[in-house]
């Protein structure tokens, strides 16, 4: 049954973007308590994985790790775990250690005094000691950007959830997680698109993220259009295309951007392991749909 | 999880305009940022010895000479203010604490662009007619997009300029 109390929703500036909350089903009152725990529940995961802060878990372990076992949180080691898992099954296409390529287009800046990353260094090189102890086996610059703004979707919803409302959408500039009765419609939208049909997504219970910009010659990390690279260098620089993943979780639908973004259509068994499914678009070939949607 | 992909001719889309999301009026800002809390509606003009020195120490241009701020009572201080993003005007509200840090930042009303509309006439034409009994299904709901992540960089400056603005401004009385 769908709500009879109106929906409340606010919004903020957090990870770099704009983040919307809805709430369906609650008190306002308690719409806006359960709204602030939410926002509560993201800012902590941006603290802990900026990359661009002093004291986060990020900057510390791209300064110290390489020399001495770094500890770190819970969250942070769950999305280190996951962006792990994701390299070993898509070869490495998904890498959170590009962050020096980031650095030289000048889309992060350059972390001062940490060591400099060593050139052969990849995913393989964060080793976990223990509980919440990483090392890394040579110096490495990691950012989470591909991945940590899904988790904080995650995260929020999980601190929505609690308040059992009817309905919550959580939105974090096109990263978005939608819980509770009822589907909602996503419209997808490429920079610069231009055709004369639109393509929506109507999800229930699930996730979906969009990537869009230009393959260049290296892995993935960042949002902005042009941070996206194919590691294997065999896609070329050049091509545009738009990427969005549905998945059950939003951080999954975040990191996998990323592969299909490198991959197209080749990407539909890593999609498949996930229960995840795509739409990629070009302008040569309009819109193409990879993986089986339920 | 449940998803459907559906294509639809994006003409359709036009026949209801993209609407302002308003999140917040001030009223219930203040309400949400200081719960239970009074305010004194304290406006201050901001003059050009002062925009100067705000524009020195935050590196952000100041757009207005008022600066709309309340005084909480039990101290801190809120201000609604707005910048103006690429394609876009975005009224926001700072809350500051006491000693003047930020305690919470709400965005009141975003208007979301949809960048590469269709704006074929020649195409809508078809679709004349058909409003009412096609589109309203068909443009019910989209409150969201995905696509190229926005920047909140505007709200950032916005931000900067507004503490500037407090200790030049609001600070030193």
């Amino acid at each position: 049954m769908r709500s009879f109390l109106r929906p409340v929703e606010r919004c903020r500036p957090l990870l770099g973007t704009f983040v919307r909350i809805r709430v369906e089903g609650l008190l306002p009152d308690r719409a806006n308590e359960a709204i602030d725990a939410a926002f509560d529940a993201i800012a902590v995961i941006h603290r802990l994985m900026s990359f661009r802060e002093a004291g986060s878990d990020v900057f510390r372990l791209n300064h110290k790790a390489c020399r001495e076992p770094v500890t770190i949180d819970a969250h942070t080691q769950g999305v280190l775990r996951r962006a792990i898992a994701l390299s070993e099954i898509s070869d490495g296409i998904f890498d959170i250690t590009v962050a020096p390529e980031l650095v030289a287009r000048r889309m992060l800046p350059a972390p001062e005094h940490a060591p400099v990353p060593d050139a052969d260094g990849s995913w393989r090189d964060i080793v976990f000691l223990k509980d919440h102890t990483i090392a890394f086996q040579r110096p490495l610059w990691i950012d989470l950007g591909g991945i940590a703004k899904g988790y904080a979707v995650d995260c929020a919803i999980s601190a929505l959830q609690t308040f059992s409302p009817a309905r919550v959408c959580v939105n974090a500039g096109g990263d978005l997680r939608v819980a509770g009765i009822g589907s909602e419609r996503i419209q997808l939208v490429p920079d610069d698109y231009n055709e004369d049909v639109a393509m929506f997504a109507e999800v229930e219970n699930g996730s979906i993220a969009s990537s869009c910009g230009r393959m260049a010659k290296r892995s993935c990390g960042a949002e902005e259009a042009g941070a996206h690279v194919d590691p294997r260098g065999d896609s070329g620089d050049g091509i545009w295309r738009f990427a969005s993943v549905v998945a059950q979780d939003c951080v999954d639908a975040d990191a996998l951007t990323k592969v299909v973004m490198a991959t197209g259509e080749k990407s539909a068994s890593i999609l498949a392991a996930y229960g995840a499914c795509a739409q990629i678009y070009d302008r040569r070939f309009g819109w193409n749909n990879i993986g089986k949607s339920s | 999880m449940k998803v459907q992909f559906l294509l639809l001719p994006a003409a359709l889309m036009l026949t209801e305009p993209s609407q302002a999301a308003v999140y917040l009026s001030v009223a219930q800002a203040q309400q949400v940022m200081f719960p239970g809390r009074t305010f004194t509606q304290d406006f201050r003009v901001i003059s050009d010895a002062q925009a100067a020195s705000i524009e020195r120490k935050s590196g952000v241009s100041v757009p207005g000479r008022q600066l709309k701020t309340w005084r909480v009572a039990g101290g801190g201080w809120f201000i609604a203010d707005e910048v103006t993003g690429d394609h876009e005007f975005i009224p926001f509200a700072l809350a500051l604490d006491e000693h003047g840090a930020v305690k919470s930042v709400e965005i009141l009303e975003y208007r979301e662009y949809v960048g590469g509309e269709v704006r074929n006439p020649k195409w809508l034409a078809q679709f004349k007619g058909k409003k009412d009994g096609v589109s309203l299904e068909l443009t019910k709901d989209i409150q969201n997009i995905s696509g190229a992540t926005l920047s909140s960089q505007h709200i950032t400056e916005g931000i900067h300029r507004l503490l500037a603005s407090y200790a030049v401004v609001l600070a030193p009385r």
